[in-house]
């Protein structure tokens, strides 16, 4: 490597602007989502999260076809005249039709395809960095520490909306192309909006949690246990308090999975006593728990990032 | 321990006066972030101290940076890494304050004007060192055009423009330190903070390394480069910082350091013939107080080296005398530091 003291880094002089730390922290979530597009594991979890959204699809085509094409026919089983309309019936649970319930229950079932993957993201984008000590390589350039968080908060939440979102996006404009879609688009505007709304939810509340339990648990494993006691066994135990002793609807909220569902309901106008399982707490109930977590979650990283510790 | 804190060195290279905190352009004047070129100094600690719970790290620590290369010494735990911590804005002070040409380190803006090159070599191991680079070039404010175009130039200018598609985890310990380096120099920063650059790079890269940072200085970048190895150090620089017990014990070139240490007069090897004779003559001299004689030559030990080398040109002269030798022999960064912070003045 020569000496070279005549220009520095062979550079010409460039006189552009510098973009702000806004931009930076773009940066790092496409930065982020890069990572983990490396990792054999993740295209693994995305082809679950495919398998639920193409039942999903085909499960709506299916029983429009069956409903439109083959309503009045019947197929003979065991000599009995059997119409084809009731093979469809189990599918009635999962509301195949483009209603609320279509997109409501589609993103329940991806959820447990994103809580791994999100643990497993966590980990990786932000535990890394605390644990192995590379976070002074961000720290050191021109972006704030809320920079940081709001980059990999990004980044968690582009991952969260390609597993959610925006499959339910696709559902719905499937949906309309079924039916009418000169009148479902535009009747069903508003269930767009709920779908985006839910996924607004889903994306603030998972990725600072996402976050917040990465930076303090760090590592892969504490951390799917983490999410685990969260989404699993605390859902085990509201189920098994309200649904089992008969306790207030109310101890559902310790599911956080159940609250986030019940806030995007919300968000589709879903009418409260078609959910399922009931009982079920009150809407704005599950609102409160979720606004806390969120609280709780930029409280606590706001006191991590405040100094010593985001070093250590 | 001597409190022997001096002003910034003359001998450092001074800064041009038009070393503006410029994010970008080289080779021209360029409006600044901050604002127009600024009398304050690049660097900037006024009475920092560092509390971590109930340990303090740095105690009151006021230094003035403007230019040059300065090497920062100090036993381990004296509270070095955490000086650099906050002159990057890795860490906020407890107490006092820290900026960057006016403008509080802790602030993302000051970070446009300094490169920090970290020990740790932690990066993402999946990604190649070029992707690392060019993430840290997005992370600076450039464009994908001009992010692309930096990083190709600081690979090339550490030596690895042909190793970077390479995934960090097969890189050795002194490629890490080189992309470590490249993302430091990417957006041409008017202090360059580099805590152990020279860990783990072979003889041959720790030249090239030096001059470059030489390059660097000469250019009229400021560098704070924190180091064991003294013997590198000292070919960089002899302007140093000494840290013990997290204060600055001196601050200065090491001859001026050396001049006062009082407790430790200066010990010079002179192999001459005719030695009796000349050690007579030396011992005369009011600065001289002790000479020690042996087959090879003598050992003087003398308080003010400037009176006492001028003197003994003199006395050498006038004795006719054969000079073989003539070797300060605790001038050197590790002994200084061993008088300064007792032991061997190993770091």
């Amino acid at each position: 490597m020569p000496a070279q003291t005549d220009t520095l880094l062979r550079y010409r002089p460039w006189r552009g602007t510098l973009r702000g730390p806004g931009w930076a922290a773009a940066a790092m979530a496409r930065a982020s989502v890069t990572l983990l597009a490396r990792r054999r594991l993740y295209w693994g979890l995305f082809a679950l999260v495919l398998l639920v959204f193409f039942f999903f699809f085909y499960g709506q085509y299916l029983v429009v076809w069956i409903t439109t094409q083959t309503a009045d026919d019947t197929v003979l089983i065991g000599g009995v005249k059997v119409p084809v309309a009731n093979f469809t019936k189990f599918l009635d649970r999962l509301a195949l039709n483009g209603t609320d319930h279509t997109f409501g229950n589609f993103i329940w079932f991806e959820g447990y395809v994103v809580v791994i993957l999100l643990a497993l993201a966590g980990s990786v984008l932000v535990g890394n960095d605390f644990h192995h000590g590379s976070l002074p390589f961000y720290l050191a350039k021109p972006i704030g520490r809320w920079h940081y968080v709001l980059g990999k908060c990004l980044g968690i939440g582009i991952v969260i909306n390609l597993a959610t979102t925006v499959p339910a996006v696709a559902l719905w404009v499937e949906a309309g192309l079924l039916y009418d879609w000169q009148t479902y688009y535009f009747d069903n505007l508003d269930l767009l909006a709920g779908v985006l709304g839910y996924g607004l939810v889903l994306t603030v509340t998972l990725s600072l949690l996402v976050v917040a339990t990465a930076v303090w648990v760090r590592q892969t494993v504490p951390m799917v246990m983490v999410w685990m006691g969260l989404f699993v066994l605390l859902r085990l135990l509201a189920g098994w308090l309200v649904d089992g002793l008969k306790a207030d609807p109310e101890w559902r909220l310790i599911d956080l999975w159940n609250d986030l569902y019940l806030v995007g309901l919300w968000c589709l106008q879903a009418d409260p006593a078609t959910v399922r399982p009931q009982p079920q707490p009150a809407y704005w109930q599950a609102a409160v728990v979720v606004a806390g977590v969120c609280g709780a979650c930029a409280g606590y990283l706001r006191r991590r990032v405040q100094a010593v510790e985001i070093i250590g | 321990m001597q409190q022997a804190v001096t002003e910034q060195d003359a001998t450092a290279p001074p800064a041009p006066a038009d070393l503006a905190p410029c994010p970008a352009p080289l080779g021209a004047p360029c409006p600044t972030p901050l604002g127009a070129p600024d009398p304050s100094p690049l660097l900037l600690f006024e009475q920092a101290s560092k509390w971590y719970g109930s340990v303090l790290a740095l105690n009151q620590v006021t230094l003035e940076l403007t230019g040059g290369i300065t090497g920062l010494v100090g036993a381990n735990g004296a509270g070095k890494s955490t000086l650099l911590r906050l002159a990057t804005g890795q860490l906020r002070p407890t107490l006092g304050r820290v900026s960057v040409r006016g403008t509080d380190a802790w602030d993302w803006r000051a970070r446009r004007l300094v490169g920090y090159c970290p020990d740790v070599d932690a990066f993402y191991e999946d990604m190649t060192g070029r992707a690392f680079v060019g993430v840290m070039a997005r992370l600076c404010g450039y464009d994908r055009r001009e992010a692309r175009r930096r990083t190709e130039a600081v690979l090339e200018r550490v030596g690895m423009a042909d190793r970077a598609d390479r995934r960090v985890a097969g890189y050795s310990k002194g490629m890490r330190q080189r992309i470590k380096l490249a993302q430091a120099l990417l957006h041409d920063p008017a202090l360059l903070v580099l805590d152990e650059p020279l860990s783990g790079i072979d003889p041959i890269g720790r030249q090239e390394l030096l001059e470059l940072f030489q390059a660097l200085a000469g250019q009229g970048k400021c560098l704070l480069i924190s180091s064991h190895e003294l013997e590198a150090l000292e070919k960089l620089t002899n302007h140093v910082v000494i840290m013990a017990r997290g204060r600055v014990a001196a601050v200065g070139t090491l001859a001026q350091i050396r001049g006062l240490l009082d407790d430790h007069p200066v010990s010079v090897r002179i192999d001459v013939d005719a030695a009796r004779a000349v050690a007579r003559r030396l011992l005369d001299l009011p600065d001289v107080l002790a000479v020690e004689v042996d087959d090879a030559g003598l050992v003087v030990k003398a308080r003010h080296p400037k009176r006492v080398f001028a003197a003994v040109g003199r006395v050498l002269i006038e004795e006719h005398a054969e000079v073989r030798r003539l070797e300060p022999l605790d001038e050197s960064a590790h002994a200084i530091l061993g008088y300064l912070l007792g032991g061997s003045g190993r770091t």
